[in-house]
């Protein structure tokens, strides 16, 4: 089968950064489905933007070796050209729409290929109905779900019929059911001739493709190495984690001082909320004991940002949230971390506004989020899962009284740092703290102690998650898929002090 | 409680779909605006009939509330710059900047009420203006609102990490310009990241082609050509009228 993608030992380097992505030589051909796997900067991003074109023609870096797609060699053709034959789909597919309407963000994609008006009609009208999206073509495509978004984002591109589709992390917004209608419109891809290159930490969803074939990139060392002397475990299995297929990122970090006295009973009642006159929280009651991790799993619209907004005291509601029967104080950490960070470096805005800061406690919080090293890294320059896990370090420096809020804690975390964050989770409930994390990652609400499913009528199951994660008819009701792997017996290690390897499991 | 939207609710101008200049061509109310921003050379008496009849205007294209919101929305610009005119010159010249003020704000909220990003970027294509830069335009025409969102979202996840203060006094005010400082990073860093996953965007689907050809096209129909020669006949009074 001829290749419709080969790269010779190419490699990029990012300016001034001595990192990016390290040498790589793969031919694809027509009609193959490729999955990139790998832990957070090993270099999938780079990858997806070298194999479409947009390294080197919009990043200026060091580009080594060569990137062929279809015939043309990408530092030779320019970037239109290189865009009819690889269309590239993006993480955050709200970041990608650049029309008013559905029918015209398809139409965009269309107009640059210089087709003739009544093909651009017919390839509209075909996509639209393929995709099922015909009832929403006047929308604008911010008011449509994260999901209906990714749908949009991948009909946009395939309208245009490119003989290869590269998507970034595709999945890692959307919930199960949106995750599963997204694969299986990669599984039809083959037949239709097409490769696809699919980089994705998510990637239990993709083995329903047929004849996928896996790629896991290590990738080169991104910063300085773990200074040893905040940790008391062994330094070597820090190597071991760069793989991530492992788990086994964390080291043992000093003993906990995150003890503190335990924060009370969480008690909400009658608690509604309403944006825009539309409700989003209608008469929600429950109680939750200190000292548990608690997950809510709900489909992208149910209102499960709101819930964790409105427990946070953020946003305005109907009926009462009482923790030990006094205003709740939790800290919340956003899906989109960047909105919290501001400082020129990890330290500084760790310890930000901090009356007394216990540095016992910073130092210990810096080596169990795996920040050590990042210590003098301004926030921003690092990647989405690390941004997030030094969001969580400033809300923790602050000594919330009654526990965190953790809004989608998974997104941009690879399995060793998902370890890590479920055994930071599993600290501050032994501390006599609340956790409550909102999350599509199943996988990961598997590991609560208990979970809340959210629908938008109220909640339609709750309970430990061995039990709740059987109820089929509640997730039926929720409208959302348990892929099978997620039923499969679980490592018992998490739901007891975990260890961080539990969670590479297939 | 502090009252904040939720991030990623538009709250821009917003598309006004009953108003009948919904209908009309993107040039011809273009011509329009243009033509009322005319009369802010009027003198005072002049300027407060024009308004009111531009008020009738803004009545039967259903844009009267839009009007009036975007005018709130300036109401704290509009008051300081009436009572500095005021002290500083006298009453006459405070009230005709205030007037005219007024009148660019209805302006501004006539056009961008009805008409879409893509049909800006159309008006603008028709004007000669390079593909790249109407793109551009109507691109960052499409994104004003979001920015406000931006701004409101920011700050309730300060407040959620506890690093904003609640100074009270001037006393505070260091802390007060902090927090500022705290507020605009982040901000400058979304508008920057998201000017450039659009620009990814634009470029992975073949924004630079030369090979482009626009799918929709400009017609002038009949309500265009009434409210063209209604535009023509006002702006020769107009300059007839000074």
């Amino acid at each position: 089968m001829p290749s419709v993608v080969s790269t010779r030992e190419a490699a990029y380097r990012y300016p001034q950064c001595d990192y990016g992505m390290a040498p790589l030589s793969l031919e694809i051909g027509r009609g193959e489905q490729w999955l990139i796997s790998g832990p957070s900067g090993c270099g999938k991003s780079t990858l997806a933007r070298c194999l479409t074109g947009l390294i080197p023609h919009l990043y200026h870096g060091v580009l080594e070796g060569e990137v062929w797609l279809d015939g043309l060699r990408t530092t030779d053709a320019p970037l239109w050209q290189l865009a009819e034959r690889a269309g590239l789909v993006f993480q955050n597919p709200a970041a990608q729409m650049l029309a008013h309407s559905v029918e015209e963000e398809i139409v965009f994609g269309l107009e640059n290929l210089g087709l003739p008006r009544d093909t651009i009609a017919q390839r509209v009208e075909e996509t639209l109905a393929h995709f099922g999206l015909e009832a929403m073509r006047g929308r604008p495509p911010q008011t449509l779900s994260g999901g209906e978004q990714q749908k949009l984002a991948l009909a946009s591109i395939i309208a245009r019929q490119p003989p290869v589709l590269v998507l970034d992390e595709p999945l890692s917004m959307l919930d199960s059911t949106a995750a599963a209608e997204l694969v299986d419109q990669l599984a039809a891809l083959s037949g239709a001739g097409r490769a696809a290159v699919v980089c994705e930490h998510r990637e239990e969803y993709l083995h329903a493709i047929p004849g996928l074939r896996t790629l896991r990139l290590d990738g080169p060392m991104p910063y300085p190495a773990v200074r040893p002397h905040l940790w008391t475990g062994h330094a070597e299995r820090n190597e071991a984690s760069r793989d991530g297929a492992t788990g086994t990122f964390l080291l043992e970090p000093n003993p906990s001082p995150l003890r503190q006295a335990p924060g009370g009973r969480l008690e909400a009642k009658g608690l509604s909320v309403s944006l825009g006159g539309r409700p989003v929280l209608r008469d929600l009651s429950f109680a939750l004991e200190a000292g548990q991790v608690v997950a809510v799993v709900g489909r992208n619209g149910a209102g499960k940002t709101t819930l964790l907004r409105a427990l946070a005291g953020l946003q305005k509601h109907e009926g009462s949230v009482t923790c030990g029967g006094a205003r709740p104080d939790f800290g919340l950490v956003y899906q989109n971390a960047e909105l919290q960070l501001f400082n020129a470096s990890v330290r500084e805005e760790i310890l930000f506004r901090v009356p007394e800061p216990d540095m016992e406690r910073y130092t210990w919080l810096l080596a169990a989020l795996g920040l050590a090293r990042y210590e003098q890294t301004p926030p921003l320059l690092l990647s989405e899962g690390e941004k997030k896990r030094v969001a969580l370090a400033t809300v923790l420096m602050r000594r919330p009284r009654h526990g965190v809020l953790l809004d989608e804690p998974s997104l941009g975390q690879d399995a060793a740092h998902k370890a890590m964050l479920v055994r930071l989770a599993r600290e501050l409930a032994g501390a006599g703290q609340i956790v409550i994390l909102t999350t599509h990652d199943l996988t990961l609400a598997a590991q609560a102690d208990r979970l809340l499913l959210l629908a938008s009528d109220g909640f339609v199951a709750e309970g430990v998650p061995a039990q709740v994660l059987h109820d089929g008819a509640a997730w039926a009701r929720l409208g959302l898929l348990v892929p099978e792997w997620v039923l499969a017996p679980h490592p018992a290690a998490f739901s007891n002090c975990p260890q961080a390897g539990a969670e590479a499991r297939p | 409680m502090i009252r904040l939207g939720t991030a990623g609710r538009a709250r821009g101008l917003v598309l006004v779909e009953r108003s009948p200049l919904r209908r009309a061509d993107p040039r011809t109310k273009l011509a329009l605006s243009l033509c009322a921003s005319l009369a802010v050379m009027l003198p005072l008496e002049k300027l407060a009939a024009f308004l009111g009849v531009y008020a009738l205007l803004l009545l039967w294209a259903r844009l009267l509330p839009t009007a009036a919101r975007q005018v709130w929305r300036l109401k704290w610009v509009l008051l300081i710059l009436f009572v500095a005119d005021w002290l500083l010159v006298d009453l006459d010249l405070a009230v005709i900047i205030t007037l005219r003020l007024i009148l660019l704000s209805g302006t501004f909220a006539l056009f961008f009420a009805t008409t879409t990003p893509a049909e800006l970027r159309l008006a603008l294509e028709w004007m000669r203006v390079p593909h790249r830069y109407a793109f551009s335009v109507s691109l960052a025409f499409q994104s004003v609102g979001l920015l406000d969102d931006e701004w409101r979202a920011i700050r309730e996840a300060q407040h959620a990490r506890g690093a904003w203060s609640q100074p009270k006094g001037w006393r505070e005010l260091p802390a007060r310009v902090r927090d500022l400082v705290a507020l605009s990073v982040p901000a400058v860093v979304l508008t920057t990241k998201r000017a450039w996953s659009m620009t990814e965007a634009a470029y992975a689907r073949g924004f630079d082609s030369p090979q482009r050809r626009p799918y929709r096209q400009l017609a002038l129909g009949r309500l265009d050509w009434f409210l063209l020669a209604g535009t023509a006949a006002v702006a020769a009074i107009l300059i007839l009228w000074r």
